[in-house]
């Protein structure tokens, strides 16, 4: 018997979402303990279920941390590029038409 | 503040800022889609902590971390040559990553122990994001060295010239000697070498891969590494007479041509509009 991992979705444009787990001898009879275990109550039109040794994850996962200052990845860090943008754009029309340096 | 401090901070900053930016090279270019962002991400990592480095010194100084980064004259620069070499293949950029950062964490595990708690803290940190550099570089190593035949053809002869390089990051630094005076740098550089030399030759040996080196240190003389990790000569009489000084290349600010064509680069907006800020 192997633990089966299930994930469910409610429609076809939502994500596949951990709901829980199975014991079961393969996957066809994974997909039946699961089938009435997690969506009895139409909580999901999908089901997946996953072998879980099949599943593999850092060993120590303070990897994950984020150590450093890494607000260059967000958007938010550049809020004012459109500023820049505008401030280069008059002094270059202002260079065109003379009135600038 | 000492000059043997700024050394230290100096050489290690450079040291990240330039292999970052050889890094940064491969965005877009990488073997795949998932590597491009892995591998950028590292790059970003890197220049991430040279900016750290930089900005420790410019608040003591009352310079500012982009004149140091990108405001200096090219032979200011005190990197090791193997951080300015091109990327060439992913095969070389493989290699020197492992070397880099494999060595890389020799020097900072000592580093976490300097006088100056600030930087020991700045390097407790970045030791938190160099594990994922070491895992990352591991990874592709090993299955790069048990792959098909060209890519471990090209992975050994990229290690041969790295390993010579690497060797380079382990130069004595300006005022090593009141670094180490002054605990700034709790561990001299030629240990250092040795520990690294025994820790790559050891992983490397694992992997079924070629450990023997051959240096050419200022183009003066040749160099072996023994298995005590230490440097022996490998020609006698060219060895003869070789000082400290005369084999110090990037940690003196002697570069090669390579690093021209990277300054250029890593330069030009900054030369080109001055007080520009991002």
């Amino acid at each position: 018997m192997d633990v089966y991992e299930v994930f469910r979705r409610a429609g076809h444009k939502d994500p596949y979402e951990h709901c829980g787990a199975v014991i079961a001898p393969d996957p066809e009879m994974a997909l039946m303990m699961a089938k009435e275990c997690f969506v009895r109550r139409r909580e999901g039109q999908h089901l997946w279920v996953v072998r879980r040794t099949a599943i593999h994850s850092f060993k120590d996962e303070s990897l994950l941390d984020i150590a450093a200052d890494k607000s260059y990845r967000f958007a938010s860090a550049y809020r004012d590029v459109v500023s820049k943008r505008e401030k280069a754009r008059t002094r270059a029309a202002q260079i065109e038409d003379g009135t600038g340096e | 503040m000492s000059e043997a401090f700024a050394s230290v901070v100096l050489a290690l900053a450079d040291d990240e800022l330039v292999l970052g930016h050889r890094h940064s090279e491969w965005t877009g270019w990488a073997p795949h889609i998932e590597e491009d962002v892995a591998f950028s991400s590292i790059a970003q990592d890197e220049i991430g902590h040279a900016g750290n480095l930089y900005t420790l010194i410019a608040r003591r100084t009352e310079t500012d971390a982009d004149a140091l980064a990108l405001g200096r004259a090219k032979a200011h620069y005190r990197h090791a040559t193997l951080c300015e070499r091109p990327n060439r293949d992913w095969a070389y950029t493989l290699a020197r990553h492992w070397m880099y950062d494999t060595a890389d964490d020799v020097r900072l595990e000592a580093l976490q122990g300097t006088a100056d708690p600030e930087l020991a803290a700045l390097v407790t940190k970045m030791r938190r994001e160099e594990r994922y550099h070491l895992l990352h570089a591991d990874a592709w190593l090993r299955r790069v060295s048990q792959g098909p035949v060209e890519g471990r053809t090209r992975l050994i002869e990229a290690l041969h010239e790295t390993f010579a390089d690497a060797v380079g990051l382990f130069e004595p630094l300006e005022h090593e000697e009141m670094a180490v005076k002054e605990g700034w740098l709790p561990v001299p550089s030629d240990e250092l070498r040795t520990r690294f030399m025994a820790r790559a030759s050891a992983a490397l040996d694992e992997l079924g891969l070629p450990t023997d080196i051959h240096t050419r240190v200022a183009e003066q003389a040749e160099f072996v590494a023994s298995s005590s990790g230490d440097l022996i000569a490998d020609d006698e009489p060219a060895a003869e007479g070789v000082t400290p000084d005369a084999t110090a290349g990037g940690r003196a600010g002697r570069h090669t041509g390579d690093f021209d064509q990277l300054w250029d680069d890593m330069t030009f907006t900054y030369r080109n509009h001055p007080g520009a800020t991002w």
